[in-house]
């Protein structure tokens, strides 16, 4: 008995050392996008990506793009049933979400899925339309742990459930502190066809059970030469 | 502690102290402006405000997104593109905006009778609703409605330069066109469709005898947080917690298998 006390003892003590060090140890990985990094990750922008507002003073010098005109027919949005994204090996389920109870996007509760924010805007249609994944379980990668990877130019391809497909290309990615993130630039309005990805990132924060910030991918319709 | 902090949050959001704009970002201070150029023979301009160039070489037809600019009084100049220092503005005013409100500017009528016209922008449609308004920015067009092919106006006797109010619609693809007063098609608008919780506006632009309709988009439907994404599950204490538990069940069996071997001894 009194050598699986001892045991137990043992076993137990290792644990909480072994924590506290490793737990001293930041991992460099999950910070890669941090906000000291936001810089470098505008670096990578396209040259003809357009800067939309910024929180520094005053304002910036903005470039335009033609507003849209009404054509014959400008219904491009598709409900969203499954995301490809060859480049980071993604290819989940869409599912149709709405708001939490605190007036927040709401994401899948499980791991594999990808949401859509559906009271927003279509993707493809005029506007930005936004999609959310998880980063990670507690215990593992979930659907967008890739997702910083991207890089400007690739491809983010949608289908709706006739198998009707939408391209987006990636402009840039930028990273935002959870509670003071740009949500009408992510969100709102918008001349042109936007679709915005987002996941987590940053260093998870224990006390508020978050990470403590988010990242943001910009992409647009990649509209086809029109006669 | 938390609990208590949590509830008294609880009770703020609940007696309204904080609109939840306020918590969706911290930009409360600032106005949000897009500039359109609606005067068609007027050519590609830069604009200025406050002696600072915000759009640049923007032509007939160019809308820009919402920029954001601190609330107040502005000096708004709109020169002929890459004329500053060199000429007049073509049109000079100063224009006030308040916190949390979005405006469109826009350039209008000819070239000669170029005026600046600022509007008041909606920022929230109702719940499962769409929001469209028009405005009439034809110079020397007549009067015009707006409504279904073969259907009854929507909106009706807009005269330049006039925006209408907002009407809130059902969302769905509609066949619309704008018609002189006395029913003659000018804009053909069929299969426009305007999504829920989508605010937008029409804006008729050209001249009488070469018409279109921009169609920008003022507001849509935005949640009040970033989504939670993430359980920290691949982060240093997740895995801390992982490995400190590996490490500490080898210990536990190290020391079962070393001290049954002693006691067998």
């Amino acid at each position: 008995m009194k050598r699986i006390l001892l045991s137990i003892t043992l076993g137990s003590l290792v644990f909480f050392l072994s924590y506290t060090l490793l737990n001293e140890e930041p991992e460099e990985e999950a910070r890669v996008l941090s906000t000291l990094d936001t810089n470098s990750a505008q670096n990578v922008e396209r040259t003809d990506s357009v800067k939309n507002n910024s929180n520094e003073a005053g304002p910036v010098k903005k470039s335009y793009e033609p507003a849209v005109t009404v054509p014959a027919n400008n219904n491009m949005g598709i409900t969203p049933e499954r995301i490809e994204i060859p480049a980071i090996d993604v290819n989940a389920p869409v599912q149709a979400l709405g708001y939490t109870d605190k007036g927040g996007m709401a994401v899948p509760n499980n791991l594999t899925d990808v949401g859509w924010f559906e009271p927003g805007t279509k993707p493809g249609s005029q506007g930005n339309a936004v999609l959310a994944g998880h980063v990670d379980g507690r215990s593992g990668p979930a659907v967008f742990f890739d997702l910083k990877k991207l890089i400007p130019g690739d491809q983010i391809h949608l289908y709706n459930k006739d198998g009707t497909k939408r391209t987006f290309i990636v402009q840039r990615l930028e990273a935002y502190p959870f509670e003071n993130a740009p949500l009408r630039e992510i969100f709102g309005p918008a001349n042109h066809q936007g679709l915005n990805l987002i996941t987590c990132t940053g260093p998870y924060d224990d006390e508020a059970s978050t990470y403590s910030e988010r990242l943001a991918v910009y992409t647009v319709l990649d509209v086809p030469q029109e006669s | 502690m938390k609990k208590l902090v949590s509830s008294l949050a609880a009770i703020v959001l609940i007696l309204g102290v904080f609109a939840p704009s306020a918590f969706a970002d911290n930009h409360g201070d600032n106005a949000m402006v897009r500039v359109l150029h609606a005067s068609p023979d007027a050519p590609a301009v830069d604009v200025y405000l406050n002696d600072e160039a915000v759009v640049e070489g923007a032509e007939f037809k160019a809308a820009t997104d919402y920029l954001e600019v601190p609330a107040g009084e502005h000096k708004v100049e709109i020169y002929a593109a890459g004329t500053k220092g060199e000429q007049d503005p073509v049109i000079s005013t100063n224009v006030n905006v308040e916190a949390g409100m979005a405006y469109t500017a826009a350039a209008i009528n000819n070239l000669e009778n170029l005026e600046l016209k600022a509007i008041q922008d909606s920022m929230e449609a109702s719940e499962g609703m769409a929001k469209v308004r028009v405005g009439h920015l034809i110079p020397g067009a007549p009067a015009v409605d707006v409504g279904p092919i073969d259907g009854d106006a929507l909106f009706s006797g807009a005269e330049f330069p006039m925006v209408t109010d907002y009407k809130e619609l059902e969302p769905g693809t509609y066949d619309l066109e704008v018609r002189t007063t006395d029913g003659t098609q000018l804009i053909d608008l069929s299969g426009t469709t305007l999504e829920a919780g989508n605010v937008y506006s029409a804006f008729a632009v050209g001249t009488a005898d070469n018409p279109e309709v921009l169609l920008l988009q003022d507001s849509a439907a935005m949640p009040s947080e970033m989504p939670q994404t993430g359980f920290g599950g691949t982060t240093e204490s997740s895995n801390a917690l992982l490995y400190a538990g590996v490490l500490g069940a080898l210990a536990l069996g190290a020391g079962l298998i070393f001290t049954r071997k002693r006691s067998e001894a």
